[in-house]
């Protein structure tokens, strides 16, 4: 992994009336990562986003785009993004060709072969003169990405791009994010809600809840988070972790937010551990073996209760 | 920059609402054209009348601001307001990286383009065709041709004003419907003030607006510095609507 960095936010803060949508935000994206951003509705996804691609300003902080954050230098930086925020942005009376054709011009990109490679890329060189509010949603998503695509960008910045697309479409996004990925370097930024397909393609991930960044991993530490475990909940977490040190003597454990304890030893000997919490006085309130998805991880950091 | 006003142009011949403005306006402007030079519709009193060219009376009924802004607030409104809500284009033109002054005199280039087309241009080719065909061709000779040039040119200079501020309504409404409203507002305000304000300092400051300059372009005569006067005023309105503009794009949060 190279260490250019794409995008760097430092404190980055936007406020709308008397609510932070955006707490303190610090990201770093490097060149040619897949960068997954997860959180709930309403978690400022989107609004890190928009922020991003110049849709709306911060309150506080800075945007550190491709090296540079002189905000002046922010707006033509701009220039080598390819974005789709929210919905893609499509001109319902007109044709793909011609919503391509808009976009051409908008980035100076000469010579129409692009458009013309951009619909195979997309698998949208048939739909000839039919017009987008004709199309399928997926049809929409994929045309979305392609105009986002067209000016053959260096950082692809994706909200919810799978909204829309059935499992074939969205199988056929996470082979071209990969490809791109991998054969220009591309370095995308990816928000979805279907964690388990962010999984399958990010290589480093952030995770924020109600504004604020809960932690940013790499696909390697989020896997050695994910792995088997036990997860304990007692009465006592403070007390429960003295006792796996003392008396079990171990310290692979982990104590989450939520007050629970992911112990990654003893995996075959839940009786030693149950006797050793009893023993000291805990009441064991949830014991069970668990093998974290992103989805269990994700519950587990935003305090979101039970999972499996 | 050109790029972008290569892309309004071709939104804009895309636009059905342009398209249907121009047939509309053909089709009122050949109507009530024709029923002029017929004498069906015995129009007088108009500045035209006093031009010694009746025959293109129903010329003044296109110079109403209360008529033209149906006009250029439905353009405004259907073209650039949807940009911003229905379909949100706008946003990749955004996050194209433009400078947001360039993207927004980009807009306002093409839109007074085809506002100017619908509202000026085809009224008056209308007349000048039904004119020759209903033949009256002697109307057309240097001393009306000269009177028609620097009346249209100074109306449109008023009538840029006029656009910048329908745009202007446009991207801060960022609503078809706003747009429309505001701007007949906008248009039945001016014409109260002229016709029953009789304040002083209102009078005059709406003697000296690209409104009241309307119809005072369209006198016969008019002497030098009443046309410098006109100029003037055309130019700094224009300076400080756009600028007004701009600084309303410039901040405005695209949704």
């Amino acid at each position: 992994m190279m260490n250019e960095y794409i995008l760097r936010t430092n404190k980055l803060s936007k406020k709308y009336k008397n609510h932070f949508a955006l707490k303190d935000i610090d990201i770093t994206i490097r060149k040619g990562e897949i960068y997954g951003f997860i959180g709930l509705n309403g978690a400022g996804k989107s609004t890190m986003l928009r922020l991003v691609t110049g849709l709306t300003f911060p309150t506080s902080g800075s945007i550190e785009l491709f090296g540079n954050d002189n905000p002046k230098y922010l707006r033509s930086a701009q220039k080598r993004i390819g974005a789709i925020i929210e919905n893609p942005a499509l001109f319902s009376n007109m044709t793909a060709t011609e919503n391509l054709e808009v976009q051409r011009l908008q980035k100076g990109v000469p010579g129409k072969e692009c458009i013309y490679q951009t619909l195979e890329l997309v698998d949208l060189k048939e739909t000839g003169k039919k017009k987008v509010k004709d199309f399928s949603l997926g049809m929409k998503q994929r045309l979305g990405l392609g105009m986002a695509l067209l000016s053959d960008p260096e950082f692809l910045i994706l909200d919810e791009p799978t909204n829309g697309l059935d499992p074939m479409g969205i199988v056929e996004l996470r082979r071209l994010i990969k490809k791109l990925n991998r054969e220009k370097g591309l370095t995308v930024l990816i928000s979805s809600h279907i964690l388990s397909e962010l999984h399958q393609l990010a290589t480093s991930f952030c995770i924020i809840h109600d504004g604020k960044r809960l932690e940013e991993l790499s696909s390697e530490e989020l896997d050695e988070k994910c792995r088997q475990h036990l997860r304990i909940k007692v009465d006592r977490p403070a007390l429960g972790a003295t006792v796996l040190e003392n008396t079990l003597a171990t310290n692979d454990f982990e104590v989450m937010p939520d007050g629970s304890i992911k112990l990654y030893a003893y995996l075959e000997d839940v009786v030693t551990v149950s006797r050793a919490l009893t023993n000291n006085g805990l009441v064991i309130q949830h014991l069970s073996q668990n093998g974290d998805s992103l989805e269990g991880y994700f519950s587990m950091l935003i305090g979101g209760g039970e999972h499996d | 920059m050109t790029n972008l006003i290569r892309v309004e142009i071709f939104k804009l011949v895309q636009s059905k609402t342009l398209w249907l403005l121009i047939i509309i306006i053909t089709g009122l402007s050949t109507l009530l054209h024709s029923l002029v030079i017929t004498d069906w519709w015995q129009l007088s009193g108009t500045e035209f009348d006093r031009a010694q060219l009746s025959e293109l009376n129903a010329l003044s009924a296109f110079t109403l601001p209360l008529l033209f802004s149906f006009i250029v607030s439905a353009l405004a409104g259907f073209h650039v307001s949807t940009e911003f809500s229905q379909s949100g284009v706008i946003k990749n033109q955004i996050i194209s990286g433009h400078h947001i002054a360039y993207i927004y005199m980009a807009k306002y280039l093409v839109f007074s383009l085809g506002s100017i087309i619908v509202t000026i241009l085809i009224p008056l080719l209308t007349a000048i065709i039904l004119v020759l065909l209903f033949g009256h061709g002697d109307l057309i000779n240097l001393s009306n041709f000269t009177y028609l040039g620097r009346a249209f040119s100074l109306f449109t200079l008023q009538f840029l004003c006029f656009t910048a501020v329908v745009l202007w309504i446009a991207i801060g409404t960022g609503d078809s419907g706003q747009t429309i409203i505001f701007t007949l507002l906008l248009s039945i305000i001016m014409f109260i003030i002229e016709k029953f304000l009789t304040y002083p300092v209102i009078q005059l400051l709406y003697e000296n607006s690209f409104f009241y300059q309307f119809s005072e372009v369209f006198h016969y005569s008019m002497t030098t510095g009443e046309i410098l006067k006109s100029i003037v005023i055309a130019i700094i309105s224009l300076i400080v609507i756009l600028s007004g503009g701009m600084f309303v794009f410039n901040r405005k949060e695209i949704k």
